[in-house]
């Protein structure tokens, strides 16, 4: 795996810098951080499946959704434990993974983004006209079980889950595993040529993604409390996924963290300046801006000086 | 460096000002960008500017902050969130739309910032009210609920479109699920037993329907007299194309958008003819000299759009009066409980010609309205039945004529003008 | 039968027309333009500004709005598809986050609140107890003659047969003296002036606002996935498959599900014929 010594000590720092945060920073502050948690989540589910195969998920808010409204109404409509529903909603969400993951194994390309948006229109779709009592229709559901109360709880759940979730996924893209996803993006005929099972590795990298989007998805609704069609299945929400991975810096895991933070912070702590649609404005335009003249990430900027300054002592 | 040092001083200021005065925070959420935000925003402004210059509230002034939500159900939790712990707000005036506000109700559960909601009129919101009046309390919503409106819109059925306009029947086009099964079902259940008119068939359409021609042309295959339209949120294209298909069938319904003035204008005078339900006050409804006197002064402080507040923006503007003199009373807004019962008390009498013709209070709970049999805690007061001494309807119907006029058909109490046929339609 | 079939043709017309454009990318350039509903957009917010506001002749506000997406055509290939260098999936991206931000800059400009554009020609006509307005007929011909006059120019014209030769095979066309490049500007200026066009009649049917740009992009994504890489003529013919399924769904099945079953459609013959009804064997 090549881990080595900084490896450690760079996940150690981080997760006592989140340890520390709620003593430093306010409750607002804090707040913001708990959206980029989940965000941060979001993120690394669409770069375990999209930043290193190439199969780029126009539709991930289908699996988050399907996470967030399933967990949403086995609480709320059946009165199920959370300790349970969180867990069945995780193997639907999963199973729904396996769903889309059928016509991938045929398709790739544009061709893959489209049926996977497709996905998620139809879900937009389902949810509001099939069983509308279930799924509180157009209006969503409100008043649903959270986990926590106050800022700083919710910022610990949020912040063990994000971090549990970011070092397994970063193990995992260091094996053997994780190699051949790369090679699997960088040339699918070559990897089928050297005996390695497409068909299998394409499944585990979506059930992996499907796994920590049913996840994210399923503590997010019990974190909002509320749930809303409009909320989940919508471009504007696969925008900032994306967004996040690639600003931060696809298929490295950390990146999509420093992304969704990033990208978090960017869009609240405009709102003094520019309270209104200018914000989204600035905010949409700086994001194509970094993504056009960075489009490796920030990840990948802050390695590079790291990697100069590091040349520069050994000199 | 000269530059650093004008920053560090301008942010010392700011803070000692912040800190220097004492004073009562309002929080705004809602959008920014649309008619209905901007009417409830303004309404709270001049409210507020009023309040200030005289003299404030406990010896305070009050200070006005905005949240946007972009009508975004998760940019309004964030809002919320924002108003909660980084203004710390005392107080929040919403001007959200209804999945919005389901969305931050979570939060206001457990921030108990007393809030007052102007535009969402969501009967599930009251009902949870009613199942939970311990973390509801600082929530108040002063229009009346949908369900109110619908048990109107029965009585407009039978003393206007059966009385007047001799139909038997209807067919109903509802937007998926917009008002929620429980709204549909009302009307459908009541139209036919107290109104006496038949419903034919219920349409639902997918709200991105972009032709609306074959639904109404199996609208007109149900033989029914006239349709009617149950939609929330996005009704323009059905109520346009209603006109530029002249369609052969009289429609009445809900159409959010012409409510505000800037119909005619949106519409490019297309909106002729069409007729919708609408919260009081609304375009066309004719003013008491108090609401008069309030659109005056909003004319004269703002000049873009919306030119005259939507009913959220009257809500807006005597619910902070409102939620001011009850904190007053409750001396601020910390102690939600006392600030709850001082609000349930408010009670502003609006007349015209010696009428009454506003009111602006609230249901008390366990206070069971006579005709629905059912209790509204914390929702606006209205009167379902004539001759509406109570309070005010909970809805009045509008029609934009065709020449761009515009008036109240019903109630007989409020109308100033009949209900009429779009010209296309033979009678 | 006769009410659906005159629907069917009507709807299906004002499809062709909103989805060549997008088509054309997907052949020439092999990319989707996500942001091709923003010129739709755009184009319908232009005529709207130029002829209910200014008060500037229709069908001049419609050329404005031609105009205006050629621009923007233009605009988008220089500053984003050409910077990218045919990078399909970063372009795919970056028209994504340009949509998201012109849907934030009209509601900067415009507001929020939607907008009912007056028919282009106005009038309606009953056919069989159909309503047919003079506008959706107007749209109807337009797509037709659009549709085949791009047919005959691209088989035709130099140009044309440039573009036919890039989207088989960008390096063999670049051998021949083929300026890939200039095709591809070509085409990106053809498709935003066609997605205006398509635009204004779109928005002149439904409405303006600015979320407007997810519907008409469905389409298109709908029409180029179940046709394939996009022949023009497939394009009209699947345009008619996704029109017709859409008004016999919404006449004799129930008209909530018009959605639900564009979508059913779309992952139906992705599963099944993943390279489209019409496409090449090529993916």
């Amino acid at each position: 795996m090549g881990l080595r010594w900084f490896h450690f000590a760079a996940w150690g720092l981080f997760a006592l810098g989140l340890a520390l945060l709620p003593e430093l920073v306010s409750k607002g502050t804090l707040r913001t951080l708990i959206f980029a948690n989940y965000l941060a989540i979001f993120a690394i589910s669409w770069d375990l499946l999209s930043g290193r195969t190439g199969y780029i998920s126009f539709g991930h808010p289908f699996l988050i959704g399907i996470g967030a409204y399933t967990s949403a109404i086995l609480t709320k409509r059946f009165g199920v434990e959370v300790e349970i529903a969180i867990p069945i909603a995780v193997i639907v969400t999963m199973i729904a993974g396996l769903i889309v993951l059928l016509p991938a194994l045929r398709i790739r390309g544009s061709y893959f983004a489209l049926v996977t948006l497709a996905f998620m229109e139809l879900m937009y779709q389902l949810v509001q006209v099939i069983r509308p009592d279930l799924t509180g229709g157009t209006r969503g559901m409100s008043g649903i079980q959270t986990l926590t109360r106050g800022a700083v709880n919710g910022f610990y759940l949020s912040s063990v889950l994000m971090f549990v979730i970011a070092v397994a996924a970063w193990l995992l893209l260091r094996t053997r595993i994780g190699t051949a996803l790369t090679a699997l993006g960088l040339n699918e005929s070559a990897v089928e040529g050297s005996g390695l099972s497409t068909t299998k590795l394409k499944m585990f990298a979506f059930m992996a993604s499907a796994f920590v989007a049913g996840l994210g998805g399923a503590f997010y609704v019990h974190y909002l409390g509320s749930i809303a069609p409009r909320a989940l299945f919508d471009i504007n929400f696969v925008f900032t996924i994306i967004v996040a991975v690639l600003i931060g810096g696809a298929s490295t895991i950390v990146g999509p963290i420093i992304g969704a933070f990033f990208l978090t912070f960017l869009l609240e702590y405009l709102r003094p300046f520019l309270p209104g649609a200018e914000r989204y404005f600035i905010y949409g335009g700086i994001a194509l801006l970094l993504y056009m003249y960075q489009p490796k990430g920030i990840y990948a900027m802050v390695m590079k000086a790291w990697h100069s300054l590091h040349e520069r002592a050994t000199k | 460096m000269k530059y650093a040092k004008g920053l560090g001083l301008s942010l010392a200021v700011s803070l000692l000002a912040s800190t220097a005065l004492a004073e009562i925070k309002v929080g705004f959420i809602g959008s920014l960008s649309s008619d209905t935000g901007l009417s409830t925003l303004r309404g709270a402004e001049m409210a507020i500017q009023e309040l200030n210059a005289a003299g404030g509230v406990l010896g305070q002034q009050i200070a006005l902050v905005t949240a946007d939500t972009g009508e975004d159900v998760t940019e309004g939790v964030k809002a919320y969130e924002y108003l909660a712990e980084t203004e710390e707000v005392d107080f929040i005036i919403s001007g959200s739309i209804d999945d919005v506000s389901l969305g931050w109700l979570p939060r206001m559960q457990e921030y108990q910032i007393p809030t007052l909601d102007t535009w969402t009129s969501y009967i599930g919101i009251i009902d949870m009210v009613i199942e939970d009046p311990e973390t509801m309390a600082p929530y108040f919503m002063n229009i009346a609920s949908d369900e109110a409106l619908a048990t109107l819109y029965i009585s407009f059925g039978a003393d206007v479109l059966k009385a007047k306009m001799g139909w038997e029947s209807v067919v109903i086009l509802a937007e998926d699920t917009a008002f929620g099964g429980a709204i549909t079902g009302l009307v459908t259940d009541a139209l036919g037993p107290v109104a006496g008119i038949e419903v034919k068939d219920i349409i639902t359409y997918d709200i991105n329907t972009v032709d609306f021609g074959p639904i109404f042309s199996k609208a007109k295959a149900t033989g029914a007299d006239f349709i009617y339209q149950v939609s929330s949120v996005n009704p323009q294209v059905i109520s346009s194309q209603y006109v530029k298909l002249q369609v052969p069938m009289p429609m009445t319904g809900v159409n959010v958008a012409a409510l505000g003035m800037e119909y005619w204008e949106d519409t490019g005078g297309a909106g002729g003819g069409i007729s919708t339900l609408s919260p009081v006050p609304s375009v066309g409804f004719d003013l008491d000299p108090v609401s008069a006197q309030f659109v005056a002064d909003y004319q004269a402080k703002y000049s873009t759009r919306p030119s005259m507040p939507h009913f959220n923006g009257f809500n807006a503007y005597h619910g902070l009066k409102q939620a001011m003199a009850a904190a007053s009373e409750a001396g601020g807004f910390q102690d939600v409980k006392a600030w709850n019962a001082a609000m349930l008390k408010q009670d502003l009498k609006l007349e015209k010609d010696g009428k009454l013709w506003l009111r602006y209070g609230f249901w008390q709970h366990g206070e069971v309205e006579p005709v629905t049999g059912r209790t509204y805690p914390q929702n606006g007061l209205f009167d379902l039945s004539p001759p509406y001494e109570d309070a005010q309807p909970s809805m009045v119907v509008i029609q934009w004529k065709e020449d761009g006029t515009v008036g109240v058909v019903y109630p007989f109490e409020y109308a100033n003008t009949e209900l009429e046929l779009p010209s296309w339609i033979k009678n | 039968m006769l009410q659906i079939l005159i629907q069917g043709m009507l709807l299906s017309g004002l499809y062709a027309l909103i989805a060549v454009g997008f088509t054309l990318i997907f052949s020439v350039g092999r990319t989707l333009n996500l942001a091709y509903g923003a010129y739709l957009m755009l184009g319908g917010y232009l005529y709207f500004w130029a002829s209910q506001s200014l008060g500037v002749p229709k069908s001049l506000a419609v050329l404005m709005a031609m105009a205006f997406g050629v621009v923007l055509g233009i605009l988008k290939f220089r500053l984003i598809v050409k910077p990218l260098k045919g990078d399909h999936i970063a372009v795919e991206i970056s028209t994504l986050i340009l949509a998201v931000v012109l849907q934030a800059g009209v509601i900067l400009i415009f507001g929020d609140s939607s907008k009912i554009l007056l028919p282009i020609v106005g009038g309606v006509i009953y056919v069989a107890g159909a309503p047919v307005t003079y506008n959706m007929l107007i749209a109807t011909l337009a797509s037709w003659t659009i549709l085949l006059s791009l047919y005959l120019f691209i088989r035709r014209t130099d140009i044309g047969r440039a573009m036919q030769a890039v989207s088989m095979d960008t390096k063999g066309a670049a051998i021949c003296g083929i300026e890939p490049d200039r095709v591809n500007l070509i085409t990106w200026a053809l498709s935003g002036g066609l997605g205006a066009l398509g635009g204004v009649f779109f928005a002149s049917y439904t409405q303006l606002a600015p979320s407007m740009w997810v519907g008409p992009l469905i389409i298109s994504v709908a029409v180029v996935i179940v046709g394939g890489i996009g022949s023009i003529i497939g394009t009209l013919i699947v345009a008619h498959i996704v029109g017709f399924m859409e008004v016999i769904v919404v006449s004799v099945l129930a008209p909530e599900l018009r959605g639900v079953f564009t979508m059913g459609l779309i992952i139906l013959v992705l599963v099944l014929r993943p390279q489209g009804l019409f496409g090449r064997e090529e993916l």
